[in-house]
């Protein structure tokens, strides 16, 4: 969130100890310690991190880019706000004091308010992907700019905020995050209940093979709205995640004694059943 | 040639304005905020707003009907308006071309605000938001 105006919540910007102490009272603090400090620092420079990276100017968030997002580019083509030609030409013509997104509005391609939409939109749907928790440590290379321009500074404690809000959200709808990432299939309920049209045309997507980022992509929407539409479906009973073989399925119980044979049965179209499966798998997955 | 903040200004001209905001109805994200809000609060207004246009704009109930009996608009909606004994809340739906889920919310007071002004305004700040 960005005020216009200096309101009495906003902490001095100055201060930023304070900021940390004030995001860790109300529990945000745990996203990236290592992006909290550089936004003390108000660094300039790229965090990359295992699923994507940040682009941060004076300790700002600027840019962000993920290969589970599509980027600006895609937005912009996909649905025809902008031609893939206009696009190219002004990459081509970005240079250090040109930025790609400049170029665009300075040449009427693009309104302002178009492009701060657009961009914002793009940026905190990658870095929901770039902060999502990973195995590896972050590195930072300072003084790095990226060429697409910085349109709205985004600040750290915002962007925190939002992610973790993201993350509570997708979990209320459907606590299953094997939804996100791995390829889905449809399922054929008895009575199928209604679906958005946002819904329907992701639905439309699903074919076994692609996964919610891939249908986004597809989509040339943001990938966060359609891993929420995706959770949405899947606990509408409308589409559920490719499981990995039949055969891994009933692993934890190797050996003698399974008596949940019923549960295993991958044949099984009782919707009773099919409910209770989903219902047991949504309790696990708690 | 407005972005998000000069919209947000103009938006603020209006008689009896107090409070605007553009915000993210997927997730309750406020992009831009100028003003007070009703429980001092902007964050939690703009989420709680944003679940109530996420509802009205999932809600067939409410979609205009097109003549084959498919709703094509995303969102299917103009503008909400909320009333109560001294304001009113007129959230207008901003569409783009763009894949996107934002809308503006304006608070006006009761006493000076003029509904029906602040909504074809609102409008035309919409559109010119996107198209410049």
């Amino acid at each position: 969130m960005t005020a216009v105006k200096a309101t009495p919540t906003t902490p001095p910007p100055r201060l930023p100890v304070r900021d940390k102490a004030a995001a860790g009272e109300r529990g945000w603090g745990g996203v990236s310690p290592m992006l909290t400090r550089l936004a003390a620092e108000e660094a300039t420079g790229v965090l990359v991190r295992e699923r994507g990276s940040l682009h941060l100017v004076d300790g700002h968030v600027v840019h962000a880019e993920s290969p589970s997002a599509p980027g600006l580019e895609l937005l912009l083509t996909a649905h025809g706000t902008l031609g893939a030609e206009a696009w190219e030409a002004a990459a081509r013509a970005t240079d250090d004091r040109h930025a790609t997104t400049r170029l665009l509005v300075d040449g009427g391609l693009l309104s302002p308010g178009a492009l701060e939409l657009c961009h914002l939109g793009a940026l905190y749907d990658a870095a929901y992907f770039v902060l999502a928790p990973s195995s590896t440590p972050g590195r930072f290379r300072y003084g790095v700019t990226h060429p697409i321009g910085g349109v709205r500074p985004v600040p750290v404690t915002a962007l925190e905020r939002e992610t973790l809000r993201r993350r509570d959200l997708l979990h209320r709808v459907w606590p299953d995050a094997a939804t996100d990432g791995t390829p889905l299939v449809r399922a054929d309920p008895v009575a199928p209940p209604p679906v958005t049209a946002r819904q329907a045309a992701v639905l439309a997507q699903v074919d076994g093979v692609r996964t919610a980022p891939d249908i986004a992509r597809v989509l040339g929407r943001r990938a966060y709205p359609t891993l929420l539409d995706v959770r949405r479906l899947v606990s509408a009973g409308l589409v559920s995640p490719r499981p990995p073989t039949p055969a891994t399925r009933p692993s934890p119980g190797t050996g003698t004694g399974t008596t949940d044979s019923v549960g295993t049965d991958p044949h099984v179209t009782d919707p009773d059943i099919t409910l209770l499966k989903r219902l047991r798998d949504a309790l696990e997955a708690l | 040639m407005p972005g998000i903040d000069e919209c947000l200004l103009e938006a603020m001209r209006l008689p009896g304005a107090r409070g605007a905001a553009l915000v993210d109805w997927t997730s309750g994200l406020a992009l831009g905020v100028v003003g007070e809000s009703p429980g001092g609060d902007q964050e939690a207004s703009a989420a709680e707003a944003a679940e109530l246009a996420r509802l009205a704009a999932e809600h067939r109930a409410f979609a205009a009907v097109g003549e084959d009996g498919q709703e094509g608009d995303d969102p299917p909606l103009e503008d909400l308006i909320v009333s109560n004994r001294d304001s009113y809340h007129v959230l207008r739906f901003v569409r783009t071309s763009f894949d996107s889920s934002v809308f503006l919310h304006l608070w006006l007071t009761r006493a000076e605000g003029n509904l029906a002004l602040a909504r074809i305004r609102l409008g035309e700040m919409a559109g010119r938001l996107v198209l410049g």
